[in-house]
């Protein structure tokens, strides 16, 4: 059974809007523009127990709405969500047992008393035995390394080390299901990558479902076997990544550099169309080329001279991701009536 | 939530908010300077107003009593969550806490026991040094029942001040700005609790709106019961007060939260 199921989940908000100034102010108070935007529109889709996804989109694309929508924060305004065989907005207790979310931009631990405060509470809240919490508070903090911290005021923690200990005091019940907000959000480079070996290791170990929105492709690469792909409240993209990047990006980049210098206009001539620039001898030329071609340009590369090094790469991720999502056009899609 | 639970969960919520007050030890010291300073100036102007000759329904010693006592019956049932609360609910700070399987009460709970937990023993050297001042005129109960009774009251009187902070924060569901209510509820209530002037020196004509307006549940009675000014059909109508109080505001706080997790989960959590 899917652990997760949208169907044609959708949300509306509505929102005001008045004139600029004190004018617009004053007359805001008799009468009102309504608007409405559609965040998530008709959004479908199933993830099996188990699964890591990545949900992929621009800013307001609808990720976070979606995933409110999903652990039990938001109401949809049309279609159904389930989760564990939950209706998520009905936020039962039996439910919030299961999930868990961790928001990279939202703290759940109290700034000024140290982590283990939280976990107690979190113990009580949860109603876990004294040694079920024990063992699993010890495996976590070993995995995250942050045995030594626990008892340390969070305030006093680095970034990275606070982000852990989100997750830490997120994960102390076992959740079927984590939601991931950001979860890498402002950390440096050693921390994501810490904390993405850790999501890692939680999926395969614990079996735990997991959907996660970034921002860092690194992320997205790494963790997610599978992604959904979001833009204006519309699921545009759901499947593997390499699908993803093959339909988005039919080219590769190839790369040669030569032991001895080639001249432009034998270059020019061996590939045509190579944006050579300036330079009247080339010493590394690089070039896109659709995926069918990448074995000619690579032969005909090789004809130029003596190579020292050929790669043949994807584009960055991030550029096809970006690539894929059309400039965002005003959000706003239906004016409402006044109020 | 079992009951059983519910009380680990409000006792963890409390050590919590324990550890956090401590760490705020000097701010809460001056507080509670204050919280004696009001009440002894009060008790002061009081005084003077008696020496005067000025016909009064209190004599000396049922001020005297009244203004000691006031401090602490005013710090053991004071809120100051309203605030908070609509801020928590306008800036979506309530999401995280939605998501744990408790309610989000608990926490405010455990913040107002917590903080009365580290103030009382700043609180009480402070009254007995007022106490000790005014020897002379102090008249405690010496009937263990009036204690008693004034123990019954006080969190009784303590509910009610923290439902009405937290009916009235909640309707940040709806309103953006709440605090100009906050601030009516803290004057208004002050006063309509007996806070400056006790309810007794109000004129008699109002005596049964004062009986019946809910700020008196949340400070005036305990301090009448101590001052013995209550007989016994008074005391069982004053409880009874109290208790409809709790219930009806306790019904509106669960009305105001099952309509205002819809319009917070519409708006965007």
């Amino acid at each position: 059974m899917a652990a997760i199921v949208a169907t044609d989940l959708s949300k509306t908000y509505r929102f005001h809007r008045k004139a600029p100034g004190l004018r617009g102010s004053i007359a805001s108070l008799f009468r009102r523009e309504t608007l409405e935007t559609r965040a998530v529109d008709g959004v479908s889709f199933a993830i099996e127990a188990g699964e890591v996804v990545g949900f992929l989109g621009p800013n307001g694309a609808g990720k976070t709405t979606t995933l409110k929508m999903l652990c039990g924060l938001l109401y949809p305004s049309g279609g159904a969500a389930r989760v564990l065989g939950h209706t998520p907005a009905r936020r039962e207790a039996a439910y919030l047992r299961r999930i868990a979310l961790v928001m990279g931009q939202k703290n759940m631990l109290w700034w000024d008393i140290p982590a283990m405060e939280t976990l107690l509470l979190h113990k009580e809240m949860y109603g876990l035995a004294e040694a079920e919490f024990r063992r699993t508070t010890d495996e976590l903090a070993e995995i995250l390394e942050v045995g030594h911290l626990l008892r340390v005021q969070v305030r006093k923690l680095s970034l990275g080390e606070r982000m852990k200990m989100e997750l830490l005091a997120a994960l102390v019940h076992h959740p079927e299901v984590l939601f991931l907000d950001e979860p890498t959000i402002g950390l440096d480079v050693v921390a994501q990558g810490r904390v993405r070996d850790f999501l890692h290791r939680l999926n395969r170990e614990y079996g735990t479902t997991i959907l996660l929105t970034s921002h860092y492709m690194d992320d997205i690469e790494q963790l997610c076997p599978r992604v959904l792909v979001i833009d204006r409240g519309w699921l545009e993209f759901d499947g593997a990544l390499a699908t993803l990047v093959e339909r988005a990006a039919p080219h590769k980049i190839v790369s040669a550099v030569f032991a001895a210098p080639v001249p432009r206009a034998v270059a020019r001539a061996a590939l045509p169309g190579l944006d050579a620039g300036d330079a009247e001898e080339l010493l590394k030329i690089s070039l896109t080329a659709p995926r069918e071609e990448v074995a000619d340009v690579a032969e005909r590369l090789l004809r130029l001279g003596r190579i020292v090094d050929l790669s043949v790469e994807e584009a960055p991720v991030e550029e096809i991701i970006r690539g894929i999502f059309r400039p965002a056009a005003d959000p706003v899609v239906a004016g409402g009536g006044r109020s | 939530m079992s009951a059983a639970r519910t009380l680990r969960v409000v006792w963890r919520l409390t050590a919590v908010n324990v550890m956090m007050t401590l760490e705020y030890r000097g701010a809460f010291l001056i507080y509670m300077f204050n919280t004696v300073a009001d009440p002894t100036i009060s008790l002061l102007v009081w005084l003077a107003v008696a020496d005067q000759g000025v016909a009064l329904p209190y004599d000396r010693a049922q001020f005297v009593t009244y203004y000691v006592m006031l401090s602490v019956t005013a710090m053991l049932t004071a809120t100051w969550l309203g605030s908070y609360l609509a801020e928590a609910i306008r800036l979506g700070k309530l999401s995280p806490f939605l998501l744990r399987p408790a309610p989000y009460i608990l926490g405010m709970v455990g913040n107002n026991l917590g903080e009365k937990i580290i103030k009382l023993p700043l609180l009480l050297p402070l009254v007995g040094l007022v106490a000790i001042f005014f020897r002379h005129d102090l008249r405690l109960p010496t009937d263990p029942r009036a204690w008693a009774l004034y123990l019954l009251s006080l969190p009784l009187a303590a509910t009610v001040a923290f439902l009405l902070d937290y009916v009235i924060g909640s309707l940040a569901f709806w309103v953006e700005d709440v605090n100009g209510l906050l601030r009516i509820r803290t004057l208004l209530g002050a006063f309509l609790a007996g806070q400056y002037v006790p309810l007794a020196l109000f004129p008699g004509e109002l005596s049964g709106l004062l009986a019946a307006q809910p700020f008196r549940y949340t400070l005036s009675f305990p301090l009448e019961i101590l001052t013995g000014q209550l007989s016994g059909t008074a005391l069982a109508a004053g409880f009874a007060w109290q208790a409809g109080y709790c219930i009806g505001l306790w019904a509106l706080y669960r009305l105001l939260w099952r309509f205002g997790l819809r319009a917070y989960s519409a708006a965007g959590a």
